[in-house]
C-alpha cells in the first residue's frame, strides 16, 4: 500500500504516534501531567469536601513558619507559598533545592518545564489512570504512592517534604494554585491545589496557561485519614 | 473537560483522524514548501518536520480562531524559519523522521515538477525579501499562499486589524516594483 512518499511518511507518522502512546514518559507532554495530577486530585477533593478543615476556612494566617519535624521532614502551610521566593530560600537553608510557583486557581504552568526523574516512571496507561473501576483505582494509587516524587512530596500538614527521599542534585518542583475566594459551607469550592514532583533539572520558567478544570470540585470524598 | 479545553486536537491523538487531516493537507504543505525550497530532498525532510510539529503542537489549534489550513501554514512557516536557522545536516541529525529517506525516484521526479511549477511564487517571495518582516510574512501568506487576510492573521497570531494595516502597507511598497506585482498576481 505504501506507494508514494506521502503514504510512507503517513506510516512513519502513525508509528511515531503509537510510540508516543507507548512511552508517555519520554518528555513533558500532556499524559505526564495527568499522571502527576493523580495526587493533586486527591488534595483538591479533600479541600473541597472537608470544608471544616481549619486550613480551608480558618481566617487567620498563622505567622510564617516552616516546620521541621524530628524525622527530618519539613511541612509548609499553604499560605506560606504566597511568597515563593522566601519559601525557596528557607528550604535552601534546610538543604532542599526547590522551585516554587504560586498561581491563582484556574491557572497552571504549561507542561514540559523540566525532565522527569527515573523513579517516577510507571507502566500505567492513560486508560488505567482515568478508570472509574475501584480495583484499578486502588492499583493506580498503590503505584503512584511508590513514585519517587510521591515519597518526597506529600499532601500532609499542608505540604510535607521528606528530604531523605530526595537524591543529591534533585530539585523539588512545586506548583500551588490557591482560590482567591475562600470556599465556605454555603459556597463549596476548591480551596487550593498543588502538584509537586522531583526533577533533575534544569527547570524552565513557568509559562502560565489557563486550567479551566481547576474549579471542578467533582463528587469525590476525602481519602481515608485526611 | 480538560482535554477539550487545553488538550491536543483530535487529529493528534486518534490515528484515523490524523490520517484524514494528513490526507486533506499534505499536498498543500508540500506546495507551500516547494515555494520556499528548491530541492526535493529538503521538501521531503521539511514535510516530515511539519507533520511532526503538528503532533507536538496540535493543542495550540483553536477551531474558533481560524481554519485548519491557516493554522497549518503557521506551523509550516515556523518550521521553514527554524530550518533556515539550522544547517541541513543539523536538521537531519535532530529529526525523528528523515523525510528524504522515504523518497523513491518517482517521488523525486514528482516533487521536482512541483518545485518547477512553484517557481514564479519563489521569485515573488525573493522579490519581497526587502520588506519588513511583519509585512512580508502577511503578504507571503495572502498573495503567494492564497490565504484570506483573516486566515493569515490567524496563522501569524496577530489581530485582524493589525493584519489589514500591514497588508496595505506591504502592497503599497511592492507597487514600486512592477514586476513583483505581476508575479504575485499570477500565483494567487
Amino acid at each position: 500500500m505504501n506507494d508514494t512518499f506521502e503514504d510512507r511518511l503517513l506510516a512513519e507518522l502513525k508509528a511515531e504516534m503509537a510510540a508516543r502512546e507507548a512511552r508517555p514518559h519520554a518528555s513533558g507532554r500532556r499524559s505526564l501531567r495527568t499522571r502527576m495530577l493523580t495526587g493533586t486530585g486527591v488534595v483538591a477533593a479533600a479541600a473541597a469536601a472537608a470544608v471544616a478543615l481549619p486550613l480551608v476556612i480558618g481566617g487567620q494566617a498563622p505567622a510564617y513558619a516552616l516546620t521541621q519535624h524530628a524525622d527530618g521532614s519539613i511541612s509548609l502551610q499553604i499560605n506560606e507559598f504566597r511568597d515563593p521566593d522566601q519559601v525557596e530560600r528557607d528550604l535552601a537553608r534546610l538543604g532542599v533545592q526547590a522551585d516554587i510557583s504560586y498561581l491563582p486557581l484556574g491557572k497552571r504552568c504549561a507542561d514540559g518545564r523540566a525532565p522527569f526523574v527515573a523513579g517516577d516512571r510507571t507502566s500505567l496507561t492513560k486508560e488505567e489512570l482515568e478508570s472509574q473501576d475501584p480495583a484499578v483505582q486502588a492499583r493506580v494509587r498503590r503505584v503512584t504512592e511508590n513514585l519517587a516524587s510521591s515519597k518526597a512530596i506529600q499532601p500532609k500538614n499542608g505540604i510535607t517534604i521528606r528530604p531523605k527521599f530526595i537524591r543529591p542534585g534533585q530539585i523539588v518542583m512545586i506548583e500551588v494554585v490557591e482560590n482567591a475566594r475562600k470556599p465556605t459551607t454555603e459556597h463549596p469550592g476548591v480551596a487550593f491545589q498543588f502538584s509537586g514532583r522531583l526533577t533533575d533539572g534544569p527547570v524552565k520558567p513557568c509559562r502560565v496557561i489557563d486550567d479551566p478544570s481547576a474549579f471542578d470540585i467533582g463528587t469525590a470524598t476525602p481519602p481515608p485519614g485526611s | 473537560m480538560r482535554r477539550e479545553q487545553t488538550g491536543p486536537a483530535g487529529f493528534a491523538r486518534d490515528p484515523d483522524e490524523f490520517e484524514a487531516f494528513y490526507r486533506r493537507h499534505v499536498d498543500a504543505v508540500t506546495r507551500f514548501l516547494a515555494r520556499r525550497v528548491d530541492d526535493p530532498h529538503t521538501v521531503a525532510d521539511l514535510t516530515a518536520e511539519v507533520f511532526l510539529a503538528v503532533l507536538d503542537s496540535a493543542h495550540t489549534y483553536r477551531p474558533d480562531r481560524g481554519s485548519e489550513i491557516a493554522w497549518l501554514y503557521g506551523v509550516a512557516r515556523n518550521t521553514v524559519l527554524a530550518q533556515r536557522r539550522r544547517t541541513a545536516r543539523e536538521l537531519r541529525a535532530t529529526s525523528r523522521i528523515a523525510g528524504r529517506r522515504l523518497l523513491d525516484a518517482d517521488d523525486i521526479a514528482r516533487l521536482e515538477e512541483r518545485i518547477d511549477a512553484e517557481s514564479p511564487a519563489r521569485l515573488a517571495l525573493e522579490a519581497m525579501a526587502d520588506l519588513p518582516d511583519g509585512e512580508r510574512a502577511l503578504l507571503e501568506l495572502v498573495a503567494v499562499d492564497g490565504l484570506s487576510p483573516a486566515e493569515a492573521a490567524a496563522a501569524l497570531g496577530i489581530r485582524q486589524g493589525t493584519a489589514r494595516v500591514r497588508l496595505h502597507r506591504a502592497r503599497r511598497q511592492v507597487q514600486r516594483f512592477p514586476g513583483v506585482v505581476e508575479m504575485i498576481g499570477g500565483t494567487k
